[in-house]
């Protein structure tokens, strides 16, 4: 009670104080998580998750697989998503997705 | 000069021959002329008397017997030990040396008789053989096996057992010639003339002789020693002994045999083991590094020796390792620095030990290396369970070692920036790095120990509070020396890559927008951090929400085909608190600023518990969890929040309880309330979720079944048909690293 009427009595300068919300915000520092957007987290082409880099890269294993960028994913107008790498050494065998035999044609890359 | 062939016969000349060959025999003078005539003589004799060479040596033969038999009866005159070896070995070295001269003159009839052996030779060859058998020349053949079949098989008894009473004698300390000794000795090995074989004589006689003199010497004086003098003394006393009889043999013996060192050994050692080895846990347990050396040295000699003292050590260091840890038991299992300590300073007690008393013996080592990782996976002073949250539905497991958890705890101390990492150098975080290392080699569930430090890892790399980013690289690597699986090893240097890609980002997106110096954002790989279901919701001030569109928007913009997922238990910051007594600034989680914030509106509100968990939408445990470190900070004097009614565990927050900030806060520095500072009241929050933390136990739990599971497939794939026993045995090889699978 006391701390409240003493605020009140005093001027301009203090009501400025006043209004100064009581935690303001210094530094945040935001996490987040990123992740292909895909509906089957199985590269089914070589079963590895498409998160991590398709057995052939991994295997190479370069030592600065900077984030993996290298390795990305790759979705088929049908909506299947695979390895690009798994999926361009595929359609040299058979131009059909593996999942729903449908003609393959790149739908959009992952960046 | 020359008569015809047949007129010449052998008896005609021996009479000229025998006189000179007598001298020789008795190491007279001989004159050169006769000396000469001698060689003439036994060239005639061989040339043309065809009987005469056969002759010639019988007649050799006899004079040579007759004169072994003088030598003879002058040896057995004398009555005395020393006086007959002396008189012996006079008789021997004078023959001996005739050896080498008599047989000079008879070559002609040595090639003579050959000759008849071994007709139809070339000259050549015959020349040949001449040179390789010079050594072993008929004559001097013929001396030395006369000399043996009369004198030697007559007296050798006598000769031996005089040669071991005076051994005997120097083994009660009395002094006498050695050269006695010796000297039969020598008479033992040159007088062999078996050319495949020449001490064999020596071997059968003297050694033999030498041998049971020692064995019974050492029968009556070895129970004798140790009923007198105790255990400690006698081991002294029979490593003594030992060096002394290795000493002896090598003036007594000829080299090559180890027959009487063996003898020693066995009626030193072999006989009384069974009572050195009662010694052997007392002497360990008082840390006798000398005389366990001096048993050690004694002991390693025999077969059965080292064996028990094996044992032996490693119940040591089980018991007295374990005893230590239940005594410090309440500090340790609280404190990882401590237990860590502890454990290193049992460790090193231990090597000492090893290394002081068996010199570092491989066999010591492995004794030791199997008791350290009793000790370190001993589960007395504490029990983990692996709590996977459904016990009842989950088979109960095993209780395991918290050592794994805490060296985790120790390394984030040593990587973070604590008081710790701060007081130490590099060179001494470095050197306890590789302590934890040392320790880790030991531990059979390991899987536990890179669960907790990949756990750790995540919380220093989010939070920005590596110590030294280059040890911390430095540790991913010596985690793969000392044998850490390969893809763990690559996870956690893929969070390093991961990081600096994140860093890379956070610069363009600040460039990108000069509004944002308030905000950093890490945007990571789901691949390489985070584990599946581990979110929580939180309902974000607008303070905080209002940048999330726009990160959104910069990264839709850089990227692709990908989606976002806001981690906000893993997210932090730092806030100002403004009250009447000053400002303040503080580390907190975004939890803790979601709970803060609620009061931006209302700065003198009170706050039921229920109207908090409406305004953040944080899970009860959560939300429990945060407002419990913001009652109850440990570091601080005076709290944030206050609350009624006062309660001493979180959990017995009610839905009803009320909270409120403390307008009196301030930080408290020598007793007196400051007016500005910092404070971090992330303090121990663990950035996982406690619902993550039960995973992942689950995960751990799945994955060594699914580990376990690989391995039989990879092992049935190689072996088509593998026992039950052998396959056991090839998963724990396979899957040592990670953990021991247990027996199902
Ligand atoms: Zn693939
Ligand atoms: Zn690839
Ligand atoms: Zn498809």
């Amino acid at each position: 009670m006391s701390e409240n009427s003493r605020m009140d009595e005093n001027d301009n300068d203090k009501k400025e104080v006043s209004q100064e919300k009581m935690f303001t915000l210094k530094k945040w520092n935001a996490v987040a998580m990123w992740s292909w957007d895909v509906e089957c987290d199985t590269c089914a082409i070589c079963r590895v998750q498409v998160m991590d880099a398709c057995l052939r890269c991994q295997a190479e294993s370069k030592k600065d697989f900077y984030g993996k960028q290298d390795c990305v994913v790759v979705w088929g107008e049908c909506n299947h998503s695979f390895h690009y790498c798994c999926m361009s050494l595929w359609v040299k065998q058979n131009n059909r997705c593996p999942l729903c035999q449908q003609e393959w044609s790149i739908q959009r890359m992952g960046k | 000069m020359l008569k015809e062939k047949g007129q010449l016969k052998f008896e005609d000349k021996w009479t000229y021959m025998r006189p000179i060959v007598l001298k020789l025999l008795k190491q007279e003078p001989v004159s050169p002329s006769e000396w000469q005539e001698l060689f003439y003589d036994v060239h005639l004799v061989c040339l043309w008397d065809e009987k005469g060479p056969m002759k010639l040596r019988d007649a050799l033969h006899e004079d040579i017997i007759q004169f072994i038999k003088q030598a003879q009866t002058k040896v057995l005159a004398q009555r005395q030990e020393e006086a007959l070896l002396k008189a012996y070995i006079v008789e021997w070295r004078k023959f001996f040396t005739q050896c080498n001269y008599l047989p000079t003159p008879f070559r002609q009839l040595e090639s003579s008789l050959q000759g008849k052996t071994t007709a139809g030779n070339s000259s050549i060859q015959g020349n040949n053989i001449k040179k390789g058998q010079n050594d072993e020349s008929i004559v001097r053949k013929l001396m030395l096996d006369s000399w043996n079949e009369s004198i030697f098989m007559d007296i050798k008894r006598r000769l031996q057992d005089s040669a071991m009473k005076l051994i005997h004698a120097e083994r009660n300390g009395e002094a006498f010639d050695s050269q006695l000794v010796i000297g039969v000795r020598e008479s033992y090995v040159n007088l062999c003339s078996n050319p495949d074989d020449h001490l064999q004589i020596y071997r059968e006689n003297f050694e033999a002789a030498y041998i049971e003199s020692t064995d019974m010497f050492y029968r009556l004086k070895a129970p004798e020693q140790l009923a007198e003098n105790g255990v400690q003394s006698y081991m002294r006393y029979a490593d003594q002994k030992l060096r002394e009889e290795e000493a002896r043999a090598l003036k007594y013996l000829e080299a090559g045999s180890n027959g009487v060192i063996q003898c020693c050994v066995n009626v030193l050692v072999g006989q009384p083991l069974p009572v050195l080895l009662a010694e052997c846990a007392p002497l360990i347990k008082a840390g006798e590094t000398d005389r366990l050396q001096l048993m050690f040295r004694l002991l390693e000699r025999v077969p059965e020796g080292v064996q028990p003292m094996l044992k032996e050590l490693e119940n040591h260091i089980v018991q007295a390792g374990l005893a230590d840890m239940v005594a410090a038991a309440d500090i340790i299992t609280q404190d990882s620095e401590k237990y860590v300590e502890r454990l290193l300073e049992l460790f090193r007690k231990f090597s000492k030990l090893v290394h002081d008393a068996f010199s570092d013996d491989p066999r010591f080592l492995t004794a030791r290396d199997k008791a350290f990782k009793t000790v370190v996976n001993d589960t007395k002073v504490f029990c983990l369970e692996l709590n996977t949250g459904r016990a009842a539905a989950t088979k109960i497991v095993a209780p395991e070692s918290k050592c794994p958890e805490l060296l985790a705890n120790y390394c984030d101390m040593l990587l973070r920036r604590t008081p710790l990492s701060k007081r130490l150098t590099t060179e001494e975080i470095e050197s306890r790095l590789r302590d934890v290392l040392l320790v880790l080699k030991y531990v059979s569930n390991k899987d536990v120990f890179m669960r907790y430090h990949k756990a750790h890892l995540t919380r220093r790399l989010i939070l920005d509070a590596s110590a030294d980013s280059e040890k911390e690289e430095d540790m991913v690597e010596w985690l793969r020396e000392v044998g850490m699986p390969a893809d763990y090893v690559n996870k956690l240097a893929r969070m390093f890559q991961d990081i600096k890609v994140s860093e890379d980002l956070n610069a363009q997106f600040r460039t990108s927008t000069a509004r944002h110096d308030a905000i950093n954002i890490k945007i990571l790989n789901a691949g390489a951090w985070a584990r599946g279901s581990e979110r929580v919701t939180v309902s974000l001030p607008v303070e905080l929400e209002d940048y999330i569109p726009e990160v959104e928007e910069f990264y839709k913009k850089k990227h692709s085909g990908r989606k976002l997922q806001w981690y906000h238990h893993m997210s932090n910051g730092t806030i100002t608190f403004s009250t009447n007594g000053g400002k303040f600034d503080l580390d907190v989680t975004t939890f803790q600023m979601a709970v803060l914030f609620a009061w931006n509106q209302r700065p003198h509100d009170k706050i039921t518990y229920e109207n908090l968990r409406l305004a953040t939408e944080l899970p009860d445990g959560e939300l429990r969890r945060t407002l419990w470190s913001l009652v109850a900070f440990p570091k601080l004097k005076r709290q944030l929040l206050q609350l009624t009614p006062s309660v001493t565990n979180p959990k017995d927050f009610t839905e009803h309880t009320v909270f409120w900030v403390n307008q009196e806060f301030a930080l408290i520095k020598n007793g007196k309330p400051q007016r500005r500072g910092k404070v971090n009241l992330i303090g121990r929050l663990q950035l996982s979720t406690e619902r993550s933390q039960m995973e992942d136990n689950q995960s751990i739990v799945q994955l060594r079944i699914f580990r376990t599971q690989e391995a039989i497939i990879k092992i049935l794939k190689m072996r088509k048909k593998i026992s039950n026993a052998a396959l056991q045995t090839e998963l724990v090889d396979i899957l040592k690293n990670m953990f021991l699978p247990s027996k199902k």
